[in-house]
């Protein structure tokens, strides 16, 4: 196995040595003279003031203890402590020594830190550990000090040397241009090389691929170090490691010609900032490295989507139905016991068994079924009888929901399920509930009236609403800035709203009032969505996190993190057990409700991520961002199985039909396509997925894959909703402009 | 966009930093929210360095003081969301907790009351300026006489707009404390699925006692929005506005 990947194994064998290397002295040390040497020695050793080779021992001793290598704590701290006379004598030792290329980053690390020691006297205090600082922030402080005017040289020859390379080879190897090029910028830029640092951009910003144009104007206005403090997205991608996807022919002869040339600096970049992920087999294609790249952080390492995911649904609760006048059976109804009727129908349970791909009942806690929500599965079953089948053949009908004179101030729209109700949320911060029945929306009456009805009547449900207050629509506020997410929940009493306050907002829709805000992000919170049984609710924002929270708790049960730009669409799973987030970043990130872990991480989108969608069947998910593609991915296997090109403009809204037939997508283009969804993962389904290397190749099939294209007049679209009988509901903000 | 000649230069720079960062379609107010922003936060930079400064007891102000005084506003102002690997630590920490059991029956499920909003001790006055040329139909405005605490619903869409408005007198027993309510129902304007909120509009308005008499008359208007069914209620009053009438 390639050296890169063993990264963690190979810091601890080194580790055990490190007590020898300090404690020997000179004679080991002089005999270690590795292939390729730095041009020059740290500087920052030399001259640097006490306090940083302090946090760097401390650092170091932290990682150490991490590592549970007990003894060579107590060396490091013993031999750290000592007199400057012996610290000095390993400094001359081990200035000579630097590891060789090989071993990742533990080597330059530790000839850096016994060269520190030398400088740090003073006794390390063995206070908590938890304000020391954390090794990764210590280790980007130390620049690799290559001679800056040197940078352009090295980028040219590496350049020049893909560029004569085998065809075969060539694509794979140009996938080191864009981090490399960051990275080196990065490192000027920190280093307060501002002049050099702009030659370098202009120089080479030209040669790197279309879809990082974003990034790399973001990059250009960044020329000075204190810049990168503020921006947090940055910050994380110097830290963590860019991951690219090599086969292993064209990383010997990458390795073999950086490593024949002595200009280390390249290989040291690589070492400390990328993580090569090689694979055995056919060096990829253009096209194929194109499809999987785009992400802020390169591409997903093999191992990452290898563990177990449960898609499969829960089983629906037999209830029993009661026979309605409509059935034949009429006479059945009085006396006889009503019989049960199973619903045999796709989207119910297919046998008594239990599906091995979907998770346990009481994986997590549900709440139970309450009489109204037995009455609801009831209903929903009756109308599910009554859906149409859809098919290419067989296109539903649209009915598109406008919003007039909202003056680009419509920001979120919802459904519910049995499309009774819409929401809107918009720029001024309020939020609408419209009925889109003929039933209008009534609210409980107030306490005062509510004591004079009387409780004992048959129709008191009716009685406590308020007839004299019955109106269209309701107008909800509260919050003090644009609602940028609502959501309604399954049992229709509460509505969620986020917003850029930072808050979410549940409202009830019995009395139209606000009942709770949920504080937690402390920036604006881009979308939040209701767990298809209620109770739980997910919401994601600027904080690059996304929280998933329980109507009755005013905490966060859980946090996923470890998105490196804002969270843009949040959504859960059919079965409540996972929740798929999506990003500015580029990535789309499926993540286990029950402990919070990240259990796929998916490449491909060249823009940020804003609507996501589950296939009914669990199985499938679709992802449509401002790059105008769709991009369906796997869940079970982890891969990307189908990409739909067609729409000109960011993609906002995603939704499968009821059975899974038809995937719809409207987008800021004002168009509504039609999508073939069951083709499109049929096709995909006779491959052999258990491939190692796992690479797709795409078939641009976009254009037979399309059913149907509408056009509105100038209406974006903001909202898709298919009702229980297959009817296709689109909603957005007319744009007379 | 105006013609470069006509616009200042700091508005000249402000587009061509929007033209540098790629951003070609923009609403024209950016532009000036852009130079508030600027002229805002540049003097309030050199403000505190000039307090600095003469703290400092120096006769200038120099590079120290702005860069002391930027470092000092940044944590006010400009606030970024928390570093990724706090991030990550925090949730490691929430995450290894297990999910909490779920009580049945236990009716809405709510955070405990010192969290929920659920008990406001305020509640919304509609306050929209609307113009009253209510284009349409206008009817003659019926008057209603009476206490404002007698009267629980002139027919609005909000049930309390009346008795928040203006300040009780006290019992109706004088004139000059009387309370009349006009009504003038609104025309009827566009369609439901308008979206600016339409909230109906309580207006006081201040007749000239002359008019009317030595009383003291506070007029309300009450602006019912589009709908159908305020203005079946508004019928409906029409009956009860009859009796004031005899008791006048």
């Amino acid at each position: 196995m390639a050296a890169v990947q063993d990264a963690p194994m190979e810091l601890d064998a080194e580790k055990e040595t490190k007590p020898e290397i300090l404690s020997d002295g000179t004679s080991n040390l002089s005999g270690n003279t590795a292939s390729g040497t730095l041009s020059s020695p740290p500087l920052t050793a030399g001259g640097a003031p006490k306090q940083e080779d302090q946090q760097t021992l401390i650092a170091v001793l932290q990682f150490l203890r991490r590592n549970k290598l007990t003894e060579s704590v107590e060396i490091l701290r013993r031999e750290a402590c000592l007199e400057d006379q012996e610290d000095s004598q390993t400094l001359d030792g081990s200035g000579g020594g630097k590891g060789d290329g090989d071993g990742g980053d533990a080597n330059s690390l530790l000839s850096r830190v016994s060269i520190a020691s030398a400088a740090a006297p003073q006794i390390i205090s063995s206070t908590s550990m938890y304000d020391q600082p954390d090794v990764s922030v210590v280790l980007s402080a130390y620049s690799q000090q290559g001679d800056p005017s040197l940078y352009q040289v090295y980028y040219s020859s590496l350049k020049n040397f893909i560029e004569s390379v085998l065809d075969c080879h060539r694509a794979e190897l140009s996938q080191l241009f864009y981090p490399l090029f960051v990275h080196m910028y990065l490192e000027l830029v920190y280093n307060n090389h501002e002049n050099k640092a702009k030659a370098f951009f202009e120089k080479f910003s030209g040669d790197q691929e279309c879809y990082y144009q974003d990034d790399l104007r973001i990059l250009c206005g960044l020329t000075k170090k204190e810049h990168l403090k503020g921006n947090e997205a940055l910050l994380d991608f110097r830290t963590s490691r860019f991951v690219l996807r090599i086969s292993r022919d064209s990383y010997q002869l990458l390795k073999r010609h950086l490593q024949e040339r002595h200009n280390n600096q390249i290989w040291n970049i690589i070492q400390e900032h990328l993580y090569i992920d090689i694979f055995d087999g056919m060096p990829r294609s253009k096209s194929q490295i194109d499809s999987m790249s785009g992400s802020f952080a390169g591409e997903t390492r093999r191992e990452v989507n290898k563990a177990k995911v449960f898609y499969g649904l829960l089983k629906e609760p037999e209830i029993e139905v009661p026979l309605d006048d409509e059935d034949d059976e009429a006479e059945n109804e009085e006396g006889k016991p009503k019989k049960k009727k199973t619903k045999k129908d796709s989207m119910g349970s297919k046998s008594k068994k239990q599906d091995p791909n979907a998770p346990q009942q009481n994986r997590i806690p549900l709440p139970e079924l309450k009489d109204s929500d037995k009455l609801d599965k009831i209903m929903y079953m009756k109308e599910s009888t009554k859906r149409i089948r859809l098919g290419p053949e067989n296109l539903p009908s649209i009915c598109f929901y406008s919003f007039l004179n909202a003056y680009q101030g419509l920001t979120a729209v919802d459904f519910t399920d049995d499309s009774s109700l819409l929401a809107g949320g918009f720029a001024d911060s309020t939020v609408r509930v419209w009925s889109a029945t003929p039933k209008k929306l009534r609210k409980v009456k107030s306490a005062a009236e509510l004591n004079l009805i009387d409780k004992e009547s048959d129709d008191v449900l009716e009685r406590i609403m308020d007839e004299k207050t019955a109106s269209e629509s309701k107008n909800l506020y509260g919050h003090s800035g644009p609602v940028y997410g609502v959501s309604f929940s399954p049992d229709r009493n509460y509505l969620l709203s986020s917003s850029e306050d930072g808050t979410v907002r549940l409202w009830s829709l019995q009395t139209f009032t606000c009942l709770v805000g949920y504080k937690g992000h402390n920036y604006p919170v881009w979308d939040t969505h209701f767990s298809p049984f209620g109770y739980y609710f997910v919401s994601g924002g600027h904080d690059r996190v996304a929280r998933l929270w329980a109507t009755d708790h005013y905490q966060p049960l859980r946090i996923f993190a470890g998105h490196l730009a804002d969270v843009t669409c949040t959504r859960f799973h059919p079965n409540s057990n996972y929740v798929v987030t999506g990003s500015t970043d580029r990535t789309i990130r499926l993540w286990d409700v029950l402990n919070g872990n990240c259990v796929r991480f998916f490449t491909g989108h060249k823009g940020p991520i804003h609507s996501l969608a589950f296939s009914p069947n669990g199985k499938f998910l679709a992802s449509g961002s401002t790059d105008g593609r769709v991009l369906l991915w796997d869940i079970g296997h982890g891969l990307m199985i189908g990409e739909l090109k067609g729409h000109t403009d960011t993609i906002y809204a995603l939704k499968f039909s009821r059975d899974g037939e038809i995937l719809a997508s409207g987008s800021m283009d004002n168009t509504v396509r039609l999508w073939d969804s069951m083709k499109a993962f049929d096709d995909m389904e006779t491959d052999d997925f258990t491939a190692a290397t796992g690479h797709i190749h795409l078939p641009d099939n976009s254009q037979e894959l399309l059913l149907g294209m509408y056009h509105s007049k100038s209406t974006p679209v903001t909202h898709l909703h298919f009702t229980r009988r297959n009817l296709l509901l689109a909603a957005g903000a007319y744009n007379s402009q | 966009m105006a013609s470069p000649k006509t616009v200042p230069k700091d508005a000249q720079v402000m587009m061509q930093i929007l033209k540098d960062m790629g951003i070609t379609e923009y609403d024209p107010r950016v532009i000036n929210q852009m130079l508030e922003f600027t002229y805002r936060y540049v003097t309030t930079i050199i403000e505190d360095a000039k307090i600095y400064s003469t703290h400092a007891k120096k006769s200038n102000v120099d590079a120290d003081d702005i860069r002391l005084a930027i470092q000092c506003r940044v944590d006010q102002s400009f606030t970024s969301p928390p570093p990724r690997d706090f991030l990550l630590d925090i949730a490691r920490q929430k995450n290894q907790t297990p999910l909490p059991l779920i009580k049945p029956y236990t009716g809405p499920r709510l955070p405990p009351d010192r969290y929920c909003l659920s008990a406001p001790n305020y509640r919304l006055k509609s306050l929209q300026k609307k113009v009253s040329s209510s284009a349409g139909r206008i009817t003659v405005p019926r008057l209603s006489v009476g206490a404002v605490s007698s009267r629980p619903s002139t027919p609005t869409l909000g049930i309390p707009s009346v008795q928040t408005v203006g300040t009780k007198v006290g019992t109706p027993v004088s004139l000059t404390g009387q309370r009349f309510t006009v009504q003038i129902p609104s025309s009827q304007a566009a369609s439901v699925k308008s979206a600016t909120p339409t909230t109906p509009t309580v207006q006081n308005v201040l007749i000239n006692p002359s008019l009317i008499g030595s009383k003291n008359i506070l007029i309300t208007t009450n602006m019912v929005s589009q709908n159908s069914s305020s203005d079946s209620t508004a019928l409906k009053r029409k009956h009860e506005d009859e009796d004031d009438y005899d008791a006048l």
